[in-house]
């Protein structure tokens, strides 16, 4: 080996040219291919800026981001909640159950989606189930509730987060070690108190970490909303599918705009996450 | 002691609470689905009266679900095989000997997450769909994207396995013993690290099966996957497609139940490992 | 004839120095140990002779052979890794039988061999348990067993023990000890423990930046530290600079600038006049202030405070040295021939 390293990694680096191949095919030339049309004309050729102009300005496109990044952080806010509760019961059962769970919730992040969008119109539809059993339960609200209006998507949305925010929290819970609310009780701090001055502090850039992770899944996602309602529900990726699929009227040059500005939105909540994460390593948690 | 007891099990009741309304929460959708799955009709009613098995019966007849659910697992099976035979080499080279590069790999494995299918699906569609590689509405261009899709997945859990097991001491001690590299790779590293990449073929073939963006943008209807089915069914026949649902389902909870077995099957040098750890 | 020899070995990691220009040699059948801190470059020499690093310059040879460029299989080296690096999904019997087995060995010959082995390390009757099932202590003998089997012309052993509590090490450090000299066996032993490295070796190099700072026998090297870090590092010596030995009295004729004195070699007495008959000529004999005092099982440690220097005393602790109190002033005699002039490593 010795003094022949070098060509001996150089057999090694073969290793790795598939790989760097197909990234190159299906992931970095894609994306490059997508910024260098966000800046074409409609005709693609050029260089202009009148794609962003028109995405930022149209009221269309404007709404649709609004409408994404509102779904995003109230479904990604109402997981959190339900997560918080859930992770912190399941710390409470044995070790057997806490797998469970947890197997439980990952198998449950597999139903999004398509038919995870039927599984809802059967239940909360025109007619659904659920809205049935409550109306007769005499809750006035459920006679009109509409599925395919902003708050029905936000509750796929939610359901659909759910589970993965149960997966990413836990953990975080599970960090908080019995010896730290043991040591803070002998100092005289109340459980009230250990929350305060440790507990929070210590999950709280995780638990941020994750609500970034959260709203970046939910900002890309477009099959749920889709299969609920086609193309009629103005959602950011929504918008973008339809541009470039060609139903209409296919404009590249547009799409690929709005989708640089999606994954600029995407990459500053991933970012966020990353400094939270670093944040959370640096104070050795 | 008596009065403690009983605040520990008032709390854990809590709990159990807790836990049962997310089950519900969870379980509802499904239950929905898989009574009118069974239903002979339901409408307006709160639950059916009359029970079949017509539309079960129904789909299984059906050619076309039938093949889109080949199609489904065979684009599946393809692309965990090859990102199996790509990913398991490159991974153990950068783990072991070339571990500079790692955070190269890492970078390349996180852009999936900083730009969803919808925004790839742009590039794609304009290379892919005319010039010298015109494979868009075939299966390839879905392997291809499949192949990036699943890449945080499998390089964790290959990295993982190689962690766990001290790969670069194990190949060390076996090329001492007079092992070539290849040798100590397929003796050594290769069975110890089969029930993770099992797993990860698990969860990447689950994956894939559920994936609907770019089965849509990229192929629609020229490779009907059983997602794509099921999108169509959705809109034609609703109970058809609540068997989809139910079947794609069972399909799911088998394959977690697999990996549940997987993972319950710990590497034998679990314990040895964390106490070469502790002594570090 | 020496069996081992390394000749000017360095080896760079990028622009930092981890080893600088190493030479030593190891008779057949002896076994050395390279001590030292962690990161002074012993696991890196180490390595290089089982041809897992590369050298950036320099030999080895073992034998007459010159083993630089080959690859480790071909260097017929057996290796102990601190981690143990059993094959998991092996069980006791064909990790040993690994190495045997690349040799393309029949079955019937490496099962008389593999079993002579596991009788040598006692693990009899677990032949078929897997590594996980063992003890850090049995996986260790596998890991022993496994690296002998192939009769190599060296064994490197890298930190094998510092994965075990404190009695199970002891145990198996003298079980190597046996093992090797009833193989004659040559071997090469890294730690960074100065208690293991002492009891263990026929010589012993102690390590530091990459240099080798002193080499020799266990007792040379414990009683005639040549440096400050050999001093300190291998057994809590008093380090004083020349000015400061003079402050407590001392009229030195050497011309080192540096002292190391052993904290046992000092004695304790009371103030009075009568309290010693020491022969002022070859002590130095100063007052010293009791700061603080520790038991360390058999031996006390007292912390002493001389015109502001801090000296350290060892006593064997029995009921004659219990009148000395924190805070009391004392006498202390240092013999003169025990002030060892340290050299300065350039």
């Amino acid at each position: 080996m010795a003094r022949t390293g070098s060509s001996k990694s150089k057999i090694m680096l073969m290793a790795l040219v598939p790989l760097l191949i197909w990234v190159f095919a299906f992931e970095i030339i894609p994306v490059f291919q997508m910024v260098v049309m966000s800046f074409q004309n409609s005709d693609g050729l050029g260089f202009t800026l009148d794609q962003y102009y028109k995405g930022l300005t149209t009221s269309l496109y404007l709404e649709a981001m609004k409408n994404s990044i509102v779904i995003s952080i109230n479904s990604s806010v109402a997981a959190m909640i339900i997560a918080l509760f859930v992770a912190y019961s399941i710390t409470r059962f044995t070790t057997g159950i806490r797998d469970q769970l947890l197997m439980v919730s990952n198998m449950m992040t597999n139903f999004a989606g398509v038919p995870l969008a039927f599984a809802y119109m059967i239940l909360m539809g025109n007619n659904g189930a659920l809205l049935l059993l409550l109306e007769r339960m005499g809750v006035e609200a459920a006679g009109s509730f509409d599925l395919y209006s902003q708050t029905g998507v936000t509750q796929l949305y939610i359901y659909y987060q759910t589970p993965l925010a149960i997966l990413l929290v836990y953990p975080i819970f599970y960090g908080i070690r019995t010896e730290w609310k043991e040591a803070a009780s002998l100092l005289g701090a109340s459980t009230w108190k250990f929350w305060r001055y440790i507990g929070i502090p210590v999950l709280l850039p995780g638990l941020l970490g994750t609500f970034s992770l959260l709203i970046a899944n939910a900002l890309g996602a477009y099959a749920t909303a889709y299969a609920l309602t086609g193309i009629s529900f103005n959602l950011l990726t929504i918008r973008i599918a339809a541009l470039v699929s060609g139903d209409i009227f296919p404009n590249f040059q547009l799409g690929s705009a709005l989708a640089v500005i999606l994954a600029i939105i995407m990459i500053f909540s991933l970012v966020v996450n990353e400094l939270m994460l670093r944040w959370s390593r640096r104070r050795g948690t | 002691m008596s009065h403690d007891t009983t605040k520990k099990t008032k709390g854990l009741f809590w709990h159990q609470a807790v836990i049962a309304l997310l089950l519900i929460y969870l379980f509802l959708p499904v239950m929905a689905t898989l009574l009118l799955s069974l239903a002979k009709e339901w409408q307006s009613e709160l639950v059916p009266h009359h029970y079949t098995l017509q539309w079960y019966v129904e789909i299984f007849t059906d050619v076309r679900f039938i093949s889109a659910m080949g199609r489904s697992v065979l684009v599946s099976a393809i692309t965990v095989i090859i990102s199996l035979m790509i990913m398991v080499p490159a991974i153990f080279v950068i783990a072991v000997y070339l571990p500079k590069w790692e955070k190269l790999l890492q970078i390349a494995v996180l852009l999936p997450f900083a730009f969803p299918p919808v925004v790839t699906a742009i590039g794609l569609i304009k290379i892919y769909s005319s010039g010298p590689i015109a494979i868009s509405g075939t299966i390839w261009i879905l392997v291809g994207a499949y192949f990036i899709l699943i890449l945080p997945f499998s390089y964790q859990s290959i990295r993982n396995s190689l962690r766990t097991i001290h790969a670069k001491d194990l190949m060390e001690a076996a090329e001492i013993l007079g092992a070539g590299k290849i040798t100590a790779f397929v003796q050594v590293i290769l069975p110890n690290i089969l029930p993770g990449i099992l797993i990860s073929s698990l969860l990447s073939f689950s994956l894939i099966f559920g994936e609907f963006v770019y089965a849509n943008l990229l192929v629609g209807g020229s490779f009907e996957t059983i997602q794509i089915y099921l999108f169509n069914k959705m809109r034609t026949g609703g109970q058809t497609a609540s068997a989809v649902v139910i079947t794609y389902f069972i399909l799911i909870f088998i394959i977690s139940g697999f990996i549940i077995k997987l993972g319950r099957w710990k590497p034998k040098e679990y314990v040895a490992s964390t106490i070469a750890k502790g002594g570090e | 004839m020496s069996y081992v020899k390394i000749e000017g070995v360095s080896k760079y990691f990028g622009s930092t120095k981890v080893l600088n220009n190493i030479s030593l040699s190891i008779e057949e059948g002896e076994f050395i140990t390279l001590l030292g801190p962690s990161g002074c470059g012993k696991s890196t020499l180490l390595r290089a002779i089982a041809g897992l690093n590369d050298l950036s310059s320099g030999d080895i040879y073992v034998g007459d052979k010159k083993i630089t460029h080959l690859p480790s299989k071909d260097r017929e080296v057996g290796m102990v890794f601190q981690s143990y690096a059993l094959f998991p999904n092996l069980n006791v019997f064909q990790n040993i039988a690994f190495g045997l087995k690349m040799e393309k060995m029949d079955k019937e010959q490496y099962t008389v061999k593999v079993e002579e082995m596991v009788e040598l390390i006692d693990l009899k009757g677990k032949e078929n348990m897997y590594p996980g099932q063992l003890s850090g202590g049995q996986q260790q003998r596998v890991a022993l067993a496994r690296a002998l089997i192939k009769k190599p012309k060296i064994l490197l052993l890298d930190e094998p023990l510092s994965a075990l509590d404190a009695q199970i090490r002891r145990t198996l450090r003298n079980e190597i000890r046996l093992i090797q000299r009833k193989l004659n066996m040559t071997t090469i032993f890294v730690t960074h423990d100065q208690e293991e490295a002492l009891t263990i070796s026929d010589r012993i190099f102690v390590m530091n930046h990459g240099d080798i700072e002193q080499e020799g026998g266990p007792r040379s090297i414990y009683t005639s530290p040549e440096t400050e870090f050999v001093a300190r590092f291998i057994g809590n010596y008093n380090v004083l600079k020349k000015s400061e030995l003079e402050t407590t009295g001392a009229r030195l004729v050497s011309e080192n600038e540096l002292f190391a004195i052993r904290p046992e070699a000092i004695s304790i007495f009371p103030l009075a006049k009568e309290g010693h008959n020491m022969d002022e000529t070859i002590n130095i004999i100063c007052e010293a202030e009791v700061v603080m005092s520790t038991v360390l099982g058999n031996v006390m440690r007292f912390d002493m405070d001389v015109k502001g220097i801090g000296i350290t005393v060892d006593a064997l602790n029995e009921s004659k040295i219990h009148w000395i109190k924190n805070g009391m002033t004392v006498q202390i005699a240092i013999p003169i021939e025990e002030c060892k002039g340290l050299r300065i490593p350039s």
